[in-house]
């Protein structure tokens, strides 16, 4: 059991047409994968045509004309996954396109799996099955009815929802407000000549990011380039930049009401700082403090002091410079919930910050960016966030800067931090 | 001290096991090139063990419902305040989970391996309740319970498992109730600590980049007890033919039906690798009915009736199994009664054969993806162990069942009187 390095090594290897290909070396997983992203500006106009693009691409293709066709054909390459998505990470909206097989070493038989899941992968994104110039009608008008329950089920988990539905009240008016899955209103008004129009726009226009990962012999991973060089692509278009810094308006207070056995309280802030700025590491630091895991001020007083919540956490959004901090308690509790949360926030603006939260947070941070190394999506994404982010850290330089963060500095960052939303998902009997 | 080493060639693994004078066995899966390092300290004890003969004693201890979850809680508790604030100083990520038959309490950390595991191995058998911090947790379990309510996929499951059982203690969710846990107390945990916590009844797994030797040697240094305990005596309730109800439905607060429907089923007592063949050869069975590549899955699709949340999966356990398939659908009625004119059609026209060997193929290849993540490998493991099997022999499963013998599997399991649907329905109005 040699292994050549336990280093990830993610490299741009070309560059071509808006088109970037990374190679991710690590040859201790059993898998590879390929991930293409089309990166676009979230927008009122392209949010619901993007997230359904690829919802009718994964329906079928010439060759393989059923999900049920490509479903078979994945089984023939040894359980092979493949799935579309749509993400937002700040105000881009990705569509992401993905397939991961095992190594040849494992089927027992002379197989060539890379190529083959690479051509599928491809096939799904620049051969679909066309109908008289457009997307195959039924599949269309399926997958529009699909997204429109997606739309409709975001209710259905309320942890996730009371936070997104916090940055959205938030966001009013910015394009982050926009779902990444669109809206049922645009929706409706999609005509098939329209989407097939725009399919062909996200294919020739937007900017394009490869991620092949994984243990592949360069041969292969030139002969995938050469497929991706026969994309026709026209002009790229310019992405623009999200805005971070918003001028202070009053508190924003909303309550939500729905039949619920607990309550749920997002609260949301502004934080007025930039992934690419240098205040930003300690900002991720501070964040840590708050709310970041089990050392953190939020679990030790709102949960194991206070007992009012099993979970209660802070999260940043760092591509549009946000903050949320959620939990779960009895809609009784809300005031003293809020009140607790927002005097741990205050702990640290006035630098009460222990040697215990300081030291756990920096190791808690660590670990997470280590842990990264044993996952090959979480290496992809990794990279793929900081080319989004226009920064060029590597987990090991992340981990300096981190590690040189000070006491000052995570006031500093905290100072900078301003509530902007309070969103109370309530219950109908209250 | 004597350590076995078992190689797994063909799937490039291998694993290191050692047997305490207790009974308590320990195994090392070597992870080389993996940052992560995961161990995990697990009890052969769960939500179902809720009456049983302690060790020593004649008489039946009947214990409140959500007890084994509780005391998951309580361990981390000691004598100089919470042992997961000594984890964080390390960097680590302690954690625990409690299924129906397991309770597991487990790391993962990058650093400092050795003083962790020290700490894992003493915290679990050095529990430190009083009277106070149990009461203090009954405000955080109850959130964690009110959670639970609120997840219709969570709640569609258990409503399943009622539907299914009339007395089988499988059908209470394994944290309880808020009403179940006031009855908790310290006297309570302490009994079930001392019947179910003792070495011989516990496993201890390793997974990561670690020294297979020295770890095991810890263990060696580590475990307290060296006598033999007699067994523990679990009672459960007659196990009756037949179900509970064959429907049943609840509202709550979402957009579409959620549903879970399928089999339970009645055991041959398969211990050991039967247990892993029925598990692996149901689950082929569930892929070839409702699968992504059947033809049920595809027509359901395509006429709207269910969407990619479709999903299926089989459980099997010493005293209880059961099939679920499930998802979302506006009409599970009609979802159902389809899937059951499938089985019917399937009876009589006969499984195929190249289906069979596809979709084993392709279960195969997902195995070995699995073998990708440490958490993954644990997880897998500590069931396996505690049905008396170990995990790699999952491999060997799928050479093992031939056609023949899913033949006879599909006729036995799928059958329409032990069938049951669980439908979570909106709320009218809302």
């Amino acid at each position: 059991m040699d292994y050549k390095s336990s280093e990830e090594k993610v490299d741009i290897i070309d560059s071509f047409n808006g088109i970037e290909v990374y190679k991710v070396m690590v040859d201790k997983f059993k898998t590879n994968s390929i991930n293409i992203f089309f990166q676009d500006n979230l927008s009122k106009e392209n949010a619901t045509k993007n997230a359904l693009v690829p919802a009718v691409l994964r329906r079928g293709t010439k060759k393989h004309k059923t999900f049920k066709d490509i479903a078979l054909y994945l089984e023939e390459l040894y359980g092979a996954s493949f799935d579309c998505a749509v993400n937002k990470k700040g105000e881009y909206q990705l569509i992401q396109f993905y397939i991961d097989h095992v190594s040849d070493k494992y089927t027992g038989s002379d197989t060539n799996l890379f190529e083959d899941c690479t051509n599928l992968l491809l096939e799904v994104i620049t051969e679909p099955l066309v109908e008289n110039g457009a997307f195959k009608k039924d599949y269309l008008e399926q997958e529009k009815e699909n997204l429109k329950k997606i739309i409709e089920g975001r209710m259905n988990d309320k942890v996730q929802y009371a936070v997104e539905r916090c940055f959205e009240e938030m966001c009013k008016g910015e394009p982050f407000e926009i779902y990444e899955n669109g809206s049922i209103e645009d929706l409706n008004k999609i005509q098939e000549a329209d989407l097939f129009n725009h399919y062909k726009y996200i294919l020739e226009s937007l900017p394009m990011k490869v991620f092949i990962s994984g243990d592949v012999d360069d041969s292969k991973i030139q002969s995938a380039i050469a497929k991706l060089k026969n994309l026709k692509r026209g002009n790229i278009k310019g992405l623009s930049q999200p805005i971070i810094n918003k001028p202070k308006k009053d508190t924003n207070f909303v309550t939500e009401k729905l039949d619920v056995s607990q309550g749920k309280l997002s609260i949301g802030f502004r934080t007025n700082t930039a992934s690419h700025d240098k205040d930003y590491y300690s900002l991720v630091v501070c964040n840590s403090i708050l709310g970041g895991g089990i050392h953190s001020k939020l679990f030790q007083n709102v949960r194991e002091k206070e007992s009012l919540a099993y979970y209660a956490f802070s999260r940043l959004e760092k591509f549009k410079g946000l903050m949320m901090i959620s939990c779960g308690i009895e809609v009784s509790n809300k005031d003293k919930a809020y009140n607790l949360i927002l005097k741990q926030l205050e702990e640290i603006r006035q630098g009460n910050i222990s040697d215990y939260e300081y030291d756990s947070s920096i190791k808690s941070i660590k670990t997470g960016l280590e842990s990264l190394k044993d996952s090959q999506l979480a290496i992809v994404d990794f990279y793929l966030s900081q080319k989004i982010s226009n920064t060029s850290d590597t987990l090991k330089s992340l981990y300096e800067k981190f590690e040189a963060v000070t006491r000052d500095e995570i006031v500093k960052a905290s100072q900078k931090v301003e509530i902007d939303t309070v969103y109370f998902l309530s219950s109908e009997n209250q | 001290m004597e350590i076995k080493k078992i190689e797994y060639s063909k799937i490039n693994e291998e694993l290191f096991m050692y047997e305490h004078e207790s009974g308590l066995k320990a195994f090392v899966i070597p992870k080389k090139g993996y940052s992560k390092k995961h161990a995990a300290f697990a009890t052969y004890y769960g939500s179902v063990n809720n009456k049983f003969i302690a060790p020593y004693e004649n008489d039946i201890t009947s214990v409140p419902d959500g007890i084994a979850h509780f005391l998951e809680h309580k361990l981390f508790e000691q004598k100089d305040g919470s042992v997961m604030d000594k984890f964080s100083m390390t960097g680590a990520s302690p954690n625990a989970y409690t299924s129906f038959t397991h309770t597991v309490y487990l790391f993962s950390c990058t650093d400092k391996f050795d003083e962790n595991f020290d700490m894992l191995l003493d915290y679990v058998q050095n529990p430190y309740i009083t009277e106070e911090s149990v009461e203090k947790e009954k405000g955080i379990i109850g959130q964690e319970i009110r959670m639970y309510e609120d997840d219709p996929n969570w709640r569609a499951f258990f409503n399943l498992l009622g539907a299914f059982y009339k007395e089988h203690p499988v059908r209470i969710d394994i944290a309880g109730t808020v009403e179940s846990i006031s009855k908790i107390n310290r006297d309570n945990l302490l009994k079930c600590y001392n019947t179910f916590y003792h070495p011989s009844n516990m496993v201890i797994v390793v997974v990561g980049d670690v020294d297979p030797e020295e770890t095991l040697n810890k263990v060696a240094e580590g475990i307290k007890s060296t006598e033999h305990k007699p067994e523990i005596k679990r009672i459960f309730p007659e196990s009756h033919k037949g179900i509970n109800k064959d429907y049943v439905e609840q509202n709550l607060s979402v957009s579409i039906p959620i549903f879970q429907m399928g089999f339970k089923d009645e055991l041959q007592g398969e211990k050991g690798f039967d247990s892993l063949k029925r598990e692996v050869v149901i689950k082929l069975l569930l892929e070839m009915i409702v699968g992504r590549s059947s033809s049920l899955y595809n027509e359901l699709y395509e006429e709207g009736l269910i969407n990619s949340s479709f999903d299926s999966d089989y459980t099997i356990e010493e005293d209880y199994a059961f099939s679920m398939i499930g998802g979302e659908s506006a009409e599970p009625l009609k979802v159902k009664n389809k899937i059951l004119e499938e089985i019917k059609s399937l009876k009589s026209k006969g499984l195929d054969k190249k289906n069979f060997d596809r979709i084993r193929n392709a279960m195969r290849g997902r195995f070995i993806k699995q073998l990708n993540s440490v958490e993954k490998i644990s997880h897998l493991f500590i069931p396996a162990y505690f049905k008396g099997s170990i995990m790699f022999d999952y491999f060997d499963v799928y050479d093992k069942i031939t056609f023949e013998y899913a033949n006879e599997v599909f006729l036995k399991h799928f059958d329409e009187d032990n069938f049951a649907l669980s439908v979570i329905k909106p709320i009218k109005g809302d």
